[in-house]
């Protein structure tokens, strides 16, 4: 039997757990709102019974721990699911640039009320063969000339200015790449030294709960830049690999990423820090990968687009302009300059006076042979153009960029409900529930008042048996 | 499935964004009327309508080409058409001169002479941009010069021009020119209109030769030469005439299946990015009213908790 000492001392012990659960809730009210948190319990356990003769007989009750509803499975799901979210979001950004600068855009407000797309290089394209086809009928006529070469103008101005904007998307997304490198170092030191905080408070036994919640936000945060593997290890470090490489183990940081340029081209690849030189495989997610993929792929293709048609464009326009004469005998010259469409031009000779314009073909002033096979050119299928004609094969680098950017995005729908299913699945079970604490509060705050009201009563009793002596 | 503080928030946010991106979605498509307007809208009609506004550049520039063309033609049309009287009157002048008397032929060769400086006129005719349309591609200069002597009288016409000629594409594939040169002996190309090797026709020889002839008196030599070359003359500028009436039936047709074409165009380019406003707006009210259901709900909600009604 207790006794009424024993049975005080019961009261004491309720007490002080009854505390210790007030302040667990007070945490967990506290950071309601915080995201990283998962919701913490006292686990409690009744106290180890006396055996009695006529059995066991209960001592009051123990706080065993505190542990976290965080679940590590549920948590590396949302880390690949992030990965992968954010990958997606960095090509969406990256394209979606690069399609502005095409300023392919339709609209109906234009010259006429069908609607159609008039800022763009097709636009200046058809223009040019435009101009070249109204040569036809009076090619030795100088404001025809002059709207010709103005329409090669603009056409060359238009090609260097998507060139010399895309280019600037691909360096965004590199330096993109860069800074990302780098948060995902510092997240790597930071993931490195929680563990050691971590080891060294969970070697006295227990989880260092709040430390394993800043740990997890700082992977799902590298896991937003890169994809990473993970492995906890027993004394409560996790392992973090990315690509075939060990960049955390236990409670040191082994390697960092680093960015080099494989191609030699401004290409930015990724490496591990410790193997300079060597590209890191087996990236599959995260900002980093998503704008490398969006540079390497529809990117890359885009601009691949552009300069094959701009130089086709310069060769095939000069290869039949070259040959046509001028109204005053003249041949030989080039229509375009340049190579491709970051140094396409028109011939300043000719800019500064259009009446040097080749367009006869027999050196007659009224023929119109030359002009009139570039502006058949406009509708002929060209070889370096995967035979399609030039608006064709440019309307062919429209639509592949459009798929792509419309692919990224029906992945992205699909990916951002799996990722918002999963986070509000680990809102719902880890996130503080203010219903449950409250009531929680008003149980503990009852079970407290019960407790002193115990430990009154036994004082009372004391007092009595107390009274009993004296009287 | 409990319902923490931040999962509701969550949740209440996803719902937000989600119905405010399909309201603007919808709202652009309203206010704009179209489905579509950046590539990524929508590829494949990007693609279509991309390749339909070059046709229809084209298109328009076909239909320009017709009129600068047709204009050129009416210009060329008069031409021959006056030049065609002209020889008519030669020829009723060289069938007449038998039964002349000595004393009127010199004034019937003075009237052949007017003639043939009529006809000098005619034979460099300009079109509205200037250019000498009996010239071949030599058309920058008069394509005809005439030799004259003491008197003033036109002995020799001689042809700068060449026998080459400038078509003008006014559809796909299909080249038309309204120029003809003015002299082609040389068997193969465009038909000659004052000369040509092929229908033996030469109108200023023959015309000079006629008034020579009625200036001499040579009566004989006119019907039995001038009157028969006369007649070839005639013959090949009406087969000029209507060699330009087929070129103005052919600019018409093409002008019309082209005005065809630009409006089957338009109305494609309409099909593949036009909104169907009806369902567009029925939509947005739909959205609209999940959006003010969301926002109320989410507020009346989110401003309650167990703590307003523990005392």
């Amino acid at each position: 039997m207790l006794g009424l000492f024993g049975t005080l001392d019961m009261g004491a012990r309720a007490l002080s757990v009854q505390q210790e659960q007030m302040a667990v809730t007070g945490q967990n009210l506290s950071n309601a709102n915080n995201a990283a948190y998962s919701v913490q319990t006292l686990n409690v356990t009744a106290s180890t019974p006396l055996e009695t003769p006529i059995g066991d007989e209960g001592t009051g009750i123990d706080a065993t721990s505190i542990t976290s509803a965080s679940d590590p499975y549920l948590n590396s799901q949302i880390q690949a699911q992030d990965s992968l979210t954010s990958s997606l979001t960095a090509q969406q950004t990256g394209l979606e640039n690069a399609q502005a600068y095409l300023d392919e855009q339709i609209t109906s407000t234009g010259s006429s009320a069908t609607p159609d797309s008039p800022n763009g290089l097709a636009s200046s394209l058809s223009t040019l063969f435009d101009s070249f086809s109204a040569m036809e009928n009076d090619p030795s006529s100088l404001p025809l000339q002059q709207t010709a070469v103005q329409s090669a103008q603009n056409l060359s101005t238009q090609f260097q200015q998507i060139s010399s904007q895309l280019s600037g998307v691909r360096d965004d997304l590199n330096s993109s790449i860069q800074s990302e490198v780098t948060d995902s170092n510092q997240d790597l030191a930071t993931i490195a030294s929680l563990n050691k905080q971590i080891v060294e408070a969970e070697s006295s036994g227990g989880t260092a709960n709040d430390l394993v919640d800043q740990r997890e936000a700082t992977l799902e945060d590298l896991s937003n830049q890169i994809n990473i593997t993970t492995s906890t290890e027993s004394n409560g470090a996790v392992n973090v690999n990315i690509g075939n490489v060990a960049m955390v183990t236990g409670v040191t940081q082994t390697d960092s990423l680093g960015t080099f340029d494989a191609s030699g081209n401004g290409q930015l690849v990724l490496q591990a820090n410790s193997a300079p030189g060597t590209e890191l495989t087996g990236l599959s997610g995260g900002n980093i990968y998503g704008n490398i993929t969006a540079r390497d792929g529809a990117l890359a293709d885009l601009q691949t687009g552009v300069n094959t048609l701009a130089s086709q464009l310069i060769t095939n326009v000069n290869s039949i302009y070259s040959q046509g004469y001028d109204a005053n005998g003249n041949t030989g010259q080039d229509l375009f300059t340049g190579t491709d469409a970051s140094d396409i031009g028109v011939n300043s000779s000719l800019v500064g006076d259009p009446s040097e314009f080749q367009y006869s073909s027999t050196g007659a002033t009224g023929d119109n042979g030359t002009v009139s096979a570039l502006a058949a050119l406009g509708s002929q299928n060209i070889a370096g153009l995967s035979n399609q004609t030039f608006s064709g094969n440019y309307a062919q680098t429209v639509t592949d960029l459009g798929s792509a950017i419309s692919s990224v995005n029906d992945q992205l729908d699909t990916n951002e409900s799996v990722s918002q299913m999963l986070t509000s699945q680990r809102a719902s079970t880890a996130g503080v529930s203010l219903d449950s604490q409250m009531t929680d509060l008003i149980q503990y705050q009852k079970a407290y008042e019960a407790s002193a009201e115990l430990v009154t009563t036994v004082n009372e009793m004391l007092q009595t048996v107390i009274s009993m002596k004296t009287q | 499935m409990q319902v923490t503080t931040t999962s509701f928030g969550q949740n209440f946010l996803n719902q937000i964004n989600q119905l405010e991106t399909r309201q603007s979605t919808l709202q652009n498509e309203a206010t704009t009327g179209l489905s579509m307007t950046l590539p990524s809208d929508n590829p494949a009609a990007m693609n279509q309508v991309l390749n339909l506004q070059t046709e229809a550049s084209a298109n328009t520039q076909y239909q320009s080409n017709i009129s600068a063309v047709q204009s050129s033609a009416d210009t060329a049309s008069d031409a021959l058409n006056s030049l065609q009287t002209l020889i008519e009157q030669a020829s009723e002048i060289a069938t007449q001169a038998d039964s002349l008397s000595a004393a009127q032929l010199p004034t019937y060769a003075a009237t052949v002479s007017g003639y043939i400086s009529q006809a000098l006129q005619y034979a460099n005719t300009q079109d509205s941009q200037g250019n000498y349309i009996f010239g071949g591609t030599a058309n920058g200069s008069p394509p005809f010069s005439a030799t004259t002597d003491a008197n003033g009288n036109i002995t020799g016409i001689t042809y700068n021009g060449n026998s080459d000629v400038a078509k003008t594409d006014i559809a796909p594939g299909l080249s038309v020119t309204a120029q003809a040169p003015g002299e082609n002996n040389t068997g193969s190309g465009a038909a000659g209109v004052f000369a040509d090797s092929r229908s033996g026709a030469n109108i200023f020889s023959d015309l000079i030769s006629l008034q020579q002839n009625l200036a001499s008196g040579n009566t004989s030599a006119i019907a039995s030469t001038n009157t028969p070359a006369l007649s070839k003359d005639e013959d090949n500028v009406v087969s000029q005439i209507s060699a330009n009436g087929v070129l103005q039936s052919t600019l018409e047709a093409a002008g019309t299946s082209e005005s065809q074409e630009s409006t089957s165009i338009d109305s494609q380019m309409s099909n593949d990015t036009n909104a169907d406003l009806a369902q567009t707006l029925t939509l947005l009210s739909q959205t609209q009213t999940a959006y003010q259901a969301t926002l109320q709900s989410g507020v009346m909600i989110s401003s309650l908790s167990l703590m307003d009604f523990l005392q």
